[in-house]
């Protein structure tokens, strides 16, 4: 094997990334899901969990139309890929009222669940990395 | 040569279910594998590649290797249960071969865990697989692209 940098050689791990960025920092809102896909790709055990800002992206009709970067590739595409990896998306009921998404019907069909702030600090618990954007 | 919107088929190859990975058979009881013409073609131009480390047991739904674009990351994923052999140097190094000729820069050599056409079975092949992937051109709308040398 001539060059290491070419194989994957890592353990199994539990990843969570924690999104705090919204639409108010659209450049910040592409990369999470793109490093979610390399790691669910690499037989990590992803989850992406939406919270303050960050929830606004579980609602609908704002990811749609969302681009990092002048010309980029739309947030929910990013996202579907990063479920297309096997990443699983977590929205933040708590955080939801502050940003006006008052019903389920509001939250967009990607996300795998809607639930609290101790299913949070489950996930950071039971995670051995945890990242945050 | 077949095609559907610019992509190209090749009816002696075997395919997932989603045309996203390619498999061939070796003389020798192993299978090559590499992406698509769709795959590919969603992906846009590959700059990084990198394979499970020879040696190591995949299982199903374990991926082969990793795929990066500027726009787009993910898994080539596995369907069978086997052994990586070995990956293409040539595409490692150099990744856009993906892009110029999706169907002979493989990407990795396996060795399956059971006999070759039992380990096939899995996947679609000839006439079955080019409705299927024309299918999937048609209903996505993807158009596919080469990069040139």
């Amino acid at each position: 094997m001539a060059n290491t940098e070419f194989y994957i050689d890592n353990d199994e791990q539990t990843i969570l990334i924690i999104m705090t960025s919204g639409p108010s920092t659209p450049s910040r809102c592409a990369t999470p899901f793109f490093l979610g896909s390399i790691l669910a790709a690499m037989d990590s055990d992803v989850s992406i969990f939406f919270t303050m800002e960050g929830v606004l992206l579980a609602k609908k009709g704002i990811s749609d139309d969302l681009v990092a970067m002048e010309g980029g590739k739309k947030i929910i595409d990013f996202m579907h890929d990063a479920k297309e990896a096997g990443v699983k998306l977590y929205a933040c009921s708590p955080a939801m009222p502050g940003y006006k998404i008052d019903h389920a019907e509001d939250v967009i069909d990607e996300i795998d669940e809607i639930v609290g702030g101790g299913v949070l600090a489950d996930l950071i618990l039971e995670a051995d990395k945890v990242i945050t954007f | 040569m077949t095609e559907c919107n610019g992509c190209e088929f090749k009816p002696e190859l075997y395919y997932d279910d989603e045309f996203q990975i390619w498999v061939s058979k070796e003389e020798d009881g192993k299978l090559k594998v590499g992406m698509t013409d769709l795959s590919q073609s969603i992906a846009g131009k590959i700059m990084h590649v990198r394979v499970r480390k020879p040696g190591t047991k995949r299982a199903v739904g374990r991926p082969v290797a990793t795929v990066e674009s500027a726009k787009w990351a993910g898994p080539i994923p596995n369907f069978i249960n086997c052994v990586i052999d070995t990956g293409n140097e040539k595409v490692l190094e150099n990744p856009k071969l993906l892009n110029i000729d999706p169907y002979g820069a493989w990407i990795a050599v396996v060795t399956p865990e059971l006999p070759v056409e039992e380990a096939l079975a899995v996947f679609l092949t000839g006439e079955e697989a080019r409705k299927g992937y024309c299918q999937r051109a048609y209903d996505d709308d993807i158009q596919c692209e080469r990069l040139s040398l």
